[in-house]
């Protein structure tokens, strides 16, 4: 027990230098853009007619500690995110990041988090089911409908069901909450109305998610099916479902657990442009906009890190999930000491 | 060749089969094992099919794919299809009807465009059109004195085109833009954006997966542990970051360049770990230790030794990366920031079918999403293809 304690440590240890690493990478680009927050601020006053001398930037550069190092601005900036959760002011909007933000990255989150759930029910008994099987018509379609998958993005088939639906319904099935629940406080109507909105997204997000963790299963599952340990059940005379079940899809599961970061990666990815085309008002449509038209590198880089900490999360917990369910790793973890 | 004698039971073709497949080489034991995989040659002959058309482009498109080449008499025209036959009889040579812009009382006097079906347009090949250059540079560096222009050769013949009058296989756009002629230029800019990352990326990999993978030790720790780090960022957000850098003052020329750059600065960290695993195996091979012995240095070693051993592997790792290149490439022009409406990519052209307006009215704006669709499909079916036919245990011999 300790040694696994050890282990939960360690891996701790490592998704939190991890999340360091990425807070240098978003930090720099955070920089990297062109203008400082003084020179915005001003900007912004001097639109408001007052008059702006060289002075005055110097002075609010003082103020807003720009005019220390990199290395230390960056030691504060992760420092507040890290121990007070702060991610400071946009400046361009010169308001708190974290209200604007809200809880509009979790509503974000939950429905990325549940198009995966999906995917991967659909994706596991489906992708067993094709290995077994010996249909050249069935593996031949499966195939083709998870290439599918890959090469119609996302966005497109959004655009699809929206246009159709618009068309022939008369329905527009944008945005996440109705008219009158969008800036009501959290209720069990409100709840059922946005649950009657995300179907959507978590369906598009889902789509392709389904189409990779498709082809992962069935590959895994065509690795492990030929092995002798099979062979040697097949002599027991197990076979059919209670087979593969007890079998090969015990070991197929381990790299799948594995590679549940990467595939929350992967959704993160569509969420902005689906966000778009569905007009979300959420955290990836908030991200496109602070980039896109404002500019705003305080908001993007906060969502940016908040998305990696996630997907770094997620990352740690399936490590742990898999020392504990997968025999194998829990011996290794055990035996390192 | 005795030993041929002794197994007299095989026939002769069977031998020299056998004998072939012992003595080939790497590349053409791929060949044989890709040639069997059939989806995957229809997917190649595809993907050879739409780069021709990419790189023909010019050639093939009867006009100009910019505003210069717009047919002001034809927007929002729907796609002419040549007819071999109709009421007044058939002809070899396919043709098209005349359209004619009337206006009378009848049409409220607005200008109208009619079509005369007694009037016939015959389709012409080789026709002389808008002029295209091949291989016509313009480099511009800071300062006067480095700004050089390559005139290239200069074309106007193009492969089609109607008598007296436009022709446009696929419709026109909302300014009367030729579709076909844009769908093939975009088709070029993908596919030149998705290889200018891949190449960039793969530069990458090579050295920080090859740098990482042959000294091993706290170096490799490092580097796999910044490796981790960006492969944990998710990567369109990041290139969203990344592209919203560039300022809109920039030409076409330079957001191209900037785009595929991004790309391939993003896509290098997966190729770079399998380069890195490859070369942990390999390092410790005795072939490695006796170039070393004979006093070979680190590069030497790594470049004719080390990369050899596994060029076929990066070769399938690139052709399906590419996919993913031309994929974010969509992506990114798709919501406004990558490359924009005087170049023509796929993402641009996609990002023409958004409005209601087009599923209602102007249904053929449809018609690049099946290029892009079908190009993005044969590269993942001949990657694919491609991997089964490297994998040495793929082969049931």
């Amino acid at each position: 027990m300790l040694q696994f304690i050890q282990f939960a440590i360690t891996r701790a240890f490592m998704a939190l230098v991890t999340l360091l690493l990425v807070s240098l990478i978003v930090f720099s680009l955070m920089e990297m853009v062109p203008g400082t927050c003084a020179e915005r601020y001003l900007a912004f006053k001097n639109t408001q007619g007052q008059q702006i001398t060289i002075d005055d930037i110097e002075a609010e550069k003082v103020r807003l500690g720009l005019d220390k190092p990199f290395l230390q601005r960056w030691t504060g900036w992760v420092g507040r995110v890290f121990f007070k959760g702060e991610f400071g002011d946009s400046c361009i909007l010169r308001l708190n990041i974290n209200q604007l933000l809200g809880d509009k990255f979790l509503i974000s989150l939950g429905i990325c988090l549940t198009s995966l759930v999906l995917a991967y029910l659909i994706a596991i008994p489906v992708g067993i089911i094709s290995s077994a099987s010996k249909s050249k018509w069935l593996n031949g379609s499966l195939r083709f409908v998870s290439y599918f998958g890959l090469a119609m993005p996302n966005f497109l088939l959004a655009l699809m069901i929206m246009l159709f639906s618009t068309v022939y319904f008369g329905e527009t099935l944008t945005g996440l909450f109705s008219k009158e629940y969008r800036d009501a406080e959290w209720s069990v109507a409100r709840v059922l109305d946005f649950l009657s909105h995300a179907w959507l997204p978590i369906f598009i997000l889902g789509w392709s998610a389904t189409a990779f963790a498709l082809q992962t299963v069935r590959a895994l599952m065509l690795d492990e099916s030929g092995k002798l340990y099979v062979t040697a059940a097949k002599a027991r005379g197990l076979s059919g479902g209670k087979l593969l079940w007890r079998y090969p899809a015990r070991h197929a599961l381990g790299p799948i657990v594995n590679s549940l970061g990467f595939d929350l990666n992967r959704v993160f990815n569509e969420l902005p442009i689906v966000a778009t085309i569905l007009t979300l008002t959420e955290a990836g449509s908030l991200l496109l906009e602070s980039l896109a038209r404002s500019n705003d590198q305080q908001l993007a880089g906060a969502i940016i890190f908040l998305l990696t900490a996630s997907i770094v999360a997620l990352n740690f917990v399936t490590d742990i999930a898999l020392a504990v369910i997968d025999p194998r790793v829990r011996r290794s973890v055990m035996g390192q000491g | 060749m005795a030993d041929s004698k002794s197994t007299g039971s095989l026939n002769t073709a069977d031998q020299l089969a056998r004998e072939k497949y012992f003595t080939a080489t790497q590349s053409q034991l791929i060949w044989a094992r890709f040639k069997a995989n059939r989806g995957a040659m229809i997917a190649g002959c595809v993907l050879i099919f739409l780069m021709l058309l990419g790189l023909f482009a010019p050639f093939l498109s009867p006009y100009d794919p910019t505003v210069k080449g717009r047919d002001k008499d034809y927007q929002n025209g729907p796609p002419q299809i040549p007819k071999f036959c109709d009421h007044n009889g058939c002809s070899a040579r396919p043709f098209l009807y005349t359209l004619e812009r009337t206006r009378s009382i009848k049409t409220n006097f607005r200008w109208v465009t009619e079509v005369n079906t007694e009037k016939r347009r015959y389709i012409e090949l080789f026709v002389d059109g808008w002029e295209y250059r091949y291989f016509n540079y313009r480099i511009n560096l800071p300062g006067k004195n480095f700004d050089f222009t390559i005139p290239g050769f200069s074309f106007t013949t193009h492969l089609f085109g109607a008598a007296d009058g436009n022709i446009h296989i696929f419709g026109t756009d909302s300014v009367g833009k030729d579709i076909f002629s844009r769908t093939l230029h975009a088709i070029y800019t993908s596919l030149a954006v998705g290889t200018l990352g891949v190449f960039i990326s793969f530069v990458l990999a090579l050295v920080i997966g090859g740098v990482s993978g042959y000294f091993g030790g706290l170096l490799d720790g490092v580097i796999q542990m910044f490796t981790d780090a960006v492969r944990t960022v998710p990567a369109i957000p990041l290139f969203m970051a990344l592209a919203a850098f560039v300022p809109d003052t920039w030409s076409a020329e330079m957001r191209f360049f900037f785009i595929s750059i991004i790309l391939g600065l993003i896509g290098w960290p997966t190729l770079a770990r399998r380069v890195r695993t490859h070369l942990l195996v390999e390092r410790n091979q005795d072939y490695v230790l006796a170039a070393k012995l004979s006093g070979a240095g680190a590069g030497h070693v790594i470049r004719k030794h080390l990369l050899p051993s596994f060029t076929s592997y990066i070769i399938v790792d690139l052709v399906i990366s590419f996919p993913y290149m031309v994929l974010s490439e969509t992506a990114l022009s798709f919501i406004g920031l990558g490359l924009k409406d005087p170049v023509n990519s796929l993402g641009v052209l996609l990002q023409n079918v958004t409005k209601a307006d087009v599923l209602l009215n102007y249904q053929w704006y449809f018609i690049p999403v099946v290029f892009f669709i079908a190009l993005v499909l044969a590269f993942v079916f001949v990657g694919d293809g491609l991997r089964d036919a490297a994998d040495p245990y793929s082969d049931k011999h």
